[in-house]
């Protein structure tokens, strides 16, 4: 889960990373009075959880007062490739010398951290990363050890730092693997890291994504991640403890495990189009089961309903029963096909015929996808 | 033979009192694993379907040899209980549990390769033995016995793909659920090896999905070092970019980690990737009747 750049500006400060003075502002009056606080001028940023925002309009520059409320007033509200601007950053407004990259992520296939860093930062990176690949160094870094001082060092020194901003540059280094680390982060970055004109070094940008899997042993950062999902089907599934992706079609799909789902989903788009992906883990109950449901129907206009589940760690026998008890209670007239098999799959096919759910009982997904096909090919016979 | 157990390897259950791991014991014991123990911290001395508990595995390996560790402790607790296994000597470990941070998953990996131990996981269904035993959360009922190598990092779509098998005719040596986590512990090139070093497999079926670089990497592996044939099957192929389809391994971005870069990396190292799950029996089906 991607947070603010405001907040992770915050972490980073509480991580001994400079960054620039400013405060987070929900109206144009609030910008003002940072402002008043901090100084003029300044850069005004909107937060969004989406990348591109520059290029998007979503930054700008103010020399007066007046100026920073009219900009505000531009910006709250605005919508960035679909997201709300709700709030905005108004910050000092730094004298760039130079702009350069730190990065700390995963490599999966690795299992380590990595950290890179470039002395070409900007929004033009992952194009430098592509293009000219010996302008961007990175080492991994052992789980168990972090990032050692000496590693940093070599790092800085690589982007031909000498001296004492050399060992500046290592200790911001440093310090943000020691963010990446303590808040369980997926990716810490900092876009550009400015070096201002007094040879400062400042994090002009800020991005950390946080290990969802990871928020329970983070208290101290107030997050639910539920709150922070902008769609809202997608948000009262996660409450239930479901994965949802909404998408364009109309054929509601239930399935155990996100592999099956997406072979599942596959099959479907042959012919016809996935209204949703929904998946629903290892914890299966009928409760659970009953949420899903209404989750998938609450989109409406739905032509049928594909239910695909197995029962290895999921007791389906219950999720049956949480299915039947919607399609009773909400007396739902769409067809659904299901297929379910493994550990007690008669009484889990008994329970969905018993509510009039077409159950298909052969090994492979594609028959049922082919039932599902006939059944709406067919129309109300 | 299989890979990384036999018929009478010895298994301490973690999280065993709990309801998925009470439950799981029940349906392993029928299935014919050799379940030594089980621990849970402070319910140490009741039983489980007659297996005793313990309060830590250095009591369990007092009374107990041990071959494997099977975990189904809640997630903030993962982390410890494979240090705990590892540390008392434990060399294959199965990690059933969901949602393992990523940072815990990195930390478990480094250990296991400092060991010398084997991890599964995490989020794996685990590993069966076909008409032996399983170690994991699979519908036994779902395979067969026999000569592929069956590697997975989808748990359901391993079931489906091992009962086409099983409908055709055609039988599994072991299955391995690998996990789709961005972090897991033991790669697709690590099974794949021990598969090529197994004289009962014939023939490797790899089952993956968007997300990540193991097939990727694993492509390399097959081209270079690999004789037996092996099938693919990637799911994901119509999954919108940047869509989190419920593993978080499974995003797709830039080049590699797409459906269509596995795919065509996987036939550049000639492997047989199956447009469908179903194909995958009838591509091994027609390898395994060239080979008679």
């Amino acid at each position: 889960m991607r947070i603010h750049e405001y907040e992770a500006k915050n972490l980073f400060r509480e991580s001994r990373i400079p960054v620039p003075r400013g405060d987070v502002a929900a109206s144009p009056g609030e910008a003002h009075r940072v402002a008043e606080e901090i100084g003029l001028p300044v850069t005004i940023k909107a937060q969004v959880l989406v990348g591109g925002r520059g290029k998007a309009g979503g930054i700008k520059f103010a020399e007066d007062l007046g100026e920073i409320e009219e900009l505000s007033g531009e910006l709250l509200g605005m919508d960035i490739k679909g997201y709300k601007v709700e709030s905005i950053l108004v910050e000092e407004k730094l004298e760039i010398e130079r702009e350069l990259y730190l990065g700390v992520t995963i490599d999966g296939s690795r299992g380590c951290p990595i950290v890179m860093v470039s002395s070409e930062g900007g929004v033009e990176i992952e194009e430098t990363a592509r293009n000219y690949p010996e302008k961007i160094f990175s080492r991994e870094v052992k789980p168990s050890q972090g990032l050692r001082a000496y590693q940093a060092r070599e790092l800085a020194k690589k982007l031909g730092f000498k001296g004492k901003p050399m060992l500046q540059l290592a200790s911001i280094i440093g310090s943000l693997y020691q963010a990446f680390k303590s808040y369980d982060a997926l990716m810490a970055e900092i876009n550009p890291l400015v070096m201002t004109r007094g040879g400062q070094f400042v994090a002009a940008d800020g991005v950390l994504e946080i290990d969802d899997s990871a928020l329970f042993r983070h208290p101290e950062l107030g997050i639910e991640a539920q709150d922070r999902i902008p769609d809202e089907l997608e948000r009262e599934a996660r409450k239930i403890g479901v994965s949802y992706v909404n998408m364009d079609g109309d054929i509601g799909l239930i399935c155990s495990g996100a592999g099956l789902g997406m072979a599942t989903m596959d099959m479907i788009r042959e012919k016809m189009k996935p209204a949703n992906f929904l998946e629903t883990g290892g914890g299966m109950t009928r409760q659970l089961m009953a949420g899903a449901l209404r989750v998938v129907l609450k989109k409406g206009n739905l032509k049928a309903v594909f239910i695909n589940i197995y029962g290895g760690i999921n007791p389906i026998h219950e999720g049956a029963k949480g299915i039947a008890d919607v399609v009773r209670e909400e007396n739902v007239k769409i067809p659904i096909v299901a297929k379910a098999l493994g550990n007690l799959q008669e009484e889990t096919w008994e329970t969905l015929q018993g509510v009039g759910i077409k159950v298909v009982k052969e090994t492979q997904t594609a028959r049922a996808v082919e039932q599902l096909f006939r059944t709406l090919e067919r129309g109300c016979g | 033979m299989s890979i990384l157990v036999k018929a009478d390897t010895k298994v301490v259950v973690h999280g065993i009192t709990g309801k998925i791991g009470n439950r799981q014991t029940r349906l392993m014991l029928d299935y014919g694993t050799r379940i030594s123990a089980g621990v849970t911290p402070g319910r140490g001395g009741e039983e489980v379907w007659g297996v005793p508990v313990y309060d830590s595995v250095s009591e369990v390996i007092e009374e107990h040899s041990i071959d494997a560790s099977l975990v189904f402790v809640p997630a903030p607790f993962a982390k410890d209980t494979c240090f705990e296994a590892m540390e008392a000597g434990v060399k294959l470990i199965v990690l059933i549990t969901e949602h393992v941070p990523v940072h815990d998953a990195m930390e478990i990996r480094a250990m296991a390769n400092a060991e010398e131990a084997v991890v599964i996981g995490p989020t794996t269904p685990g590993i069966i033995y076909p008409g032996k035993m399983k170690i994991g959360i699979m519908p036994g009922n779902m395979f067969c016995p026999g000569n592929v190598g069956l590697i997975s990092r989808s748990g359901t779509l391993t079931y489906e793909i091992a009962g086409n098998l099983c409908d055709m005719g055609i039988g599994q040596s072991t299955a391995v659920g690998m996990g789709a986590d961005p972090v897991v512990c033991t790669s697709l090139t690590q099974l794949l090896h021990m598969f090529e070093e197994d004289e009962e497999t014939h023939v490797v079926v790899i089952v993956g999905e968007v997300g990540g670089t193991e097939e990727e990497k694993a492509a390399q592996y097959i081209k270079r070092e690999m004789k037996k044939p092996v099938v693919a099957y990637i799911a994901g192929q119509s999954v919108p970019p940047g869509k989190r389809m419920g593993h978080a391994g499974a995003i797709v971005e830039r080049g590699m980690g797409s459906a269509q870069s596995k795919v065509r990396v996987l036939k550049e190292a000639g492997v047989k990737v199956a447009e469908r799950p179903t194909e995958v029996s009838e591509l091994v089906k027609s390898i395994l009747r060239r080979g008679l």
